[in-house]
């Protein structure tokens, strides 16, 4: 990173901090700010969400040739913007080979069409089959892009409390956040459940039917405590005044800029535009 | 300014019985009031009812009596209200701390925040709590990266933000190893040197005997015993309530014990 | 005569955190071993060697001379029942003596023999009279103590204790004690446990670990020993406060408050010797 890279992200964070504190309180929230280290990264959580999901709504309403491929390729610079490209293609591949592969298996040997390019035991391999095959793929690879840069250059508490500036109550946040954090905290919390059932004799290294039998012994201690969790973590925040009515203030929020309205303005534009674009069947 | 439980009798939505049977207690300014009692004697319920979370967040019925803050009736307050006046920390760090902040400055701002104090107040509250329990060096770290004696450092210095008037722990050391211990013993005798009132529900009756003046015995639902630490510790009767008493007592009753035979 | 033998032990957690960092243990058939430590001291880790929950990354661990390394946990759990400090984290059934019966179950006991452990593992703990009833309705205290049964049904040679007296009031913990003590006439019994007093009186053997190695092990009186009491504050732990007394009086490091008075009786003092006020003893 140079040393002007460096001293863009610090002038943005320092930007995000709420006006009238402390000096010294004012440097240190800018260091709990999240990192922000690509102008990509800096744009505003809602202009990254606007791009995403214009770009995923575009490639699947649109479909055929060029619109996803412009995504994707949309997707990979602002990734490689956002010095992310390696991380982005990987991750994209790893969740979504196992999707594609199963498209592209099953799109060109029941598509039916005209055109046979070869024969496989009882399917047809049709011109057509590939063709479908390779649109679907571009719009599930354009789709998984567009999302996954959002959620590489998007912290979570980056988004919440740029809703919440916007109006959205503290409680929704707050709601949102933890829902964004469940699947990883009951991950955990099953993973430590499995510990203590394995320990008692439950097989799950065996065979197939075997693990489909242990699987009351692992879902309803996860249920149960759960739910304890989230009840006693509710009692705990009421506690702290966390259902209070009406706003309350942010140490911070990432700044917005009239020129990114702008570009919000003219993202969804452009959006419109090529999908009523699509439908009155010019592109 | 006392905290006040006057004749109070819970009980628990869905449940027959009380959960609490008459329980009058009064929590003086600075003082340090300990409760003891076997598992499913009403600790717990006694801390949500003296912080009144029972019954206006968790539901269940006052049967009788009133729970009075200050001259307030906390039965008349809405529940974001009570925090300024009673606040209540539990067992387990991990479900106290909210998860939706970064740092330790921000988790324990966030009560001020709630409040709807402006973030230059709340920043300065949040340093105040830190500092008076000794973890201003934590401020920038992760709230879930903690320790479990940190973490439960963290929970109090949130609750202290909010400047209430009395602090009620529900078994605070309960899940923490003798260090974490330490650290949160030590921090509440700081606590206590500067005037918070405390009410502590638990077991380790050492801990117990270092820092309350009183102590209250819970049994059935009921206060069985209510008197000076010393007192209390030293009852015979405690070994029957299912209080184990503190390794002094242990010690001298072995040694008389011993020393009485032939 | 199942003997246990755990050879230049090292173990990384994936995140590269070194939890035990070279560490050899050997435990006789029908040993009684507290593990003592503050939490980060490698002792949970440790302990999930025992049954193949983890693996080493370098070393190995040996029961009855073999590396268990090739064998499961399933298998492995007829050897080694460990009973964790949670029991929220395990229980799953609608009755107390379904929820014991999953464990021996899984090994493989069915009628007279399954009912046989089931029975008399509610007996040790003292769980019999509720049978029927249903898990969550019966309070914390008892349902660590079911928690313990569902191992102890499982008839293992060796019995770990995770934390056994956390969370307990008075009467669990002496019921805990003398669990110990009768399962203990025929099985190797292992603890894991923060409580100095309950280790000191119910354990021959102490071994206090930091930093994922052992610093002190031993006999309650070599590891309270006078001379031991740096060590031990190197990892902020505190001797009993009846070793403390018996040092202060020059007795030696008695354990336990009834060794305490052994040893003063035998040195010729007496209740009249003591500070009634504070349990202190006048030296």
């Amino acid at each position: 990173m140079t040393a002007r890279a460096d001293a863009a992200e610090a002038a943005h964070r320092e930007a995000a901090v709420q006006p009238g504190l402390e000096p010294e309180d004012a440097a240190l929230v800018a260091r709990l700010v999240p990192p922000v280290p690509s102008p990509y990264h800096r744009l505003n959580p809602l202009t990254k969400a606007a791009i995403a999901t214009a770009g995923s709504l575009a490639a699947i309403v649109v479909g055929g040739y060029p619109v996803p491929l412009l995504v994707i390729v949309a997707a990979l610079v602002s990734a490689e913007i956002a010095g992310l490209l390696g991380r982005l293609v990987r991750v994209t591949v790893a969740v979504g080979l196992a999707l594609a592969i199963s498209i592209v298996l099953v799109s060109t040997l029941t598509r039916a069409g005209e055109t046979v390019l070869f024969v496989i035991g009882p399917f047809d391999v049709t011109a057509e089959g590939v063709d479908f095959a390779a649109q679907t793929l571009l719009k599930v690879f354009a789709l998984s892009l567009s999302i996954g840069l959002f959620t590489l250059t998007t912290h979570p508490r980056a988004l919440v409390a740029d809703l919440e500036r916007r109006g959205v109550s503290s409680r929704f946040a707050f709601v949102a956040l933890a829902t964004i954090e469940a699947v990883p905290a009951m991950v955990r919390r099953a993973g430590v459940i499995a510990e203590a059932q394995r320990a008692r004799g439950l097989d799950s290294e065996g065979g197939v039917v075997a693990r489909a039998r242990g699987l009351l012994p692992l879902v309803g201690p996860v249920l149960i405590s759960a739910v304890t969790e989230v009840e006693q973590r509710s009692l705990a925040l009421e506690a702290r005044a966390f259902s209070r009515p009406g706003r309350r203030d942010l140490l911070w929020a990432m700044p917005d800029r009239g020129a990114e309205r702008a570009l919000r303005w003219i993202v969804g534009g452009v959006l419109l535009a090529v999908v009523l674009g699509h439908l009155g069947g010019l592109v | 300014m006392t905290l006040e439980l006057a004749s109070v009798s819970y009980r628990y939505a869905g449940y027959a019985r009380p959960a609490l049977r008459d329980v009058s207690l009064r929590v003086d300014d600075g003082e340090i009031v300990g409760i003891v009692g076997a598992n499913e004697a009403g600790k717990t319920t006694l801390c949500l009812v003296a912080s009144g979370l029972a019954p206006a967040s968790i539901g269940g019925r006052l049967l009788s009596g009133s729970v009075v803050a200050d001259g307030q009736d906390l039965a008349r307050i809405p529940v974001h209200g009570l925090a300024e006046r009673v606040a209540i920390g539990f067992q387990d760090p991990a479900t106290q701390l909210s998860g939706a902040t970064g740092s330790v400055i921000e988790e324990v701002a966030l009560g001020p925040l709630n409040l709807g104090m402006p973030g230059r107040e709340a920043l300065e509250r949040a340093h105040e709590a830190l500092d008076a329990l000794n973890i201003g060096d934590l401020a920038e770290r992760d709230p879930l990266r903690l320790s479990g004696g940190q973490g439960q450092l963290v929970v109090i210095a949130a609750l202290l933000a909010m400047r209430p008037r009395h602090l009620v722990l529900d078994e605070p050391t309960a899940q923490l190893d003798p260090h974490g211990t330490r650290l949160v013993a030590d921090a509440l005798r700081r606590l206590a040197a500067v005037g918070t009132a405390l009410l502590i529900a638990e077991h380790k009756t050492d801990l117990l005997d270092e820092l309350c003046g009183r102590i209250a015995v819970l049994d059935g639902g009921a206060l069985v015993g209510d008197g000076s630490a010393a007192s209390v510790l030293e009852d015979p009767r405690l070994v029957d309530r299912g209080v184990a008493p503190p390794s002094r007592v242990t010690i001298r009753r072995a040694i008389e014990a011993a020393g009485a035979a032939p | 005569m199942t003997t246990i033998a755990i050879e230049d032990l090292v173990f990384d957690y994936p995140d590269g955190t070194r939890a035990i960092d070279g560490l050899d243990l050997s435990i006789a058939a029908g040993e009684r071993v507290a593990i003592v430590g503050q939490n980060g001291s490698g002792k949970s880790t440790l302990i999930r060697h025992l049954n193949g929950l983890l693996r080493p990354t370098v070393g190995r661990v040996l029961i009855d001379g073999q590396d268990i390394a090739s064998q499961r946990v399933a298998h492995l759990a007829a050897v080694v029942g460990l009973a964790f400090q949670d029991p929220d984290r395990q229980i799953f059934a609608g009755r107390v003596d379904a929820e014991v019966a999953f464990g021996p179950r899984n090994l493989g006991l069915r009628d007279g023999a399954l009912e046989a452990a089931v029975s008399d593992a509610l007996d040790v703990v003292g769980l019999d009279g509720v049978r029927a009833a249903k898990p969550y309705d019966l309070g914390y205290s008892r349902r660590k103590l079911l928690g313990l049964a569902s191992i102890l049904a499982m008839g293992t040679p060796v019995v770990v204790l995770d934390e056994p007296t956390t969370g307990q009031d008075a009467r669990g913990i002496d019921r805990v004690r003398s669990i110990v003590r009768s399962i203990s006439t025929d099985r190797t019994v292992i603890a894991v446990s923060h409580d100095m007093d309950f280790v000191a009186a119910e354990f021959g053997r102490i071994v206090v670990m930091r930093s994922g190695r052992i610093i002190l092990d031993g006999t309650p009186a070599d590891v309270f020993a006078a001379d031991s009491w740096q060590t031990l504050a190197t990892t902020f732990l505190e001797p009993p406060r009846a070793a403390v007394a018996g040092v202060e009086a020059g007795v030696g490091a008695t354990p336990t408050p009834e060794a305490l008075a052994t040893a003063l009786r035998a040195a010729g003092r007496g209740a009249s010797d003591t500070d009634a006020t504070d349990g202190a003893v006048r030296t």
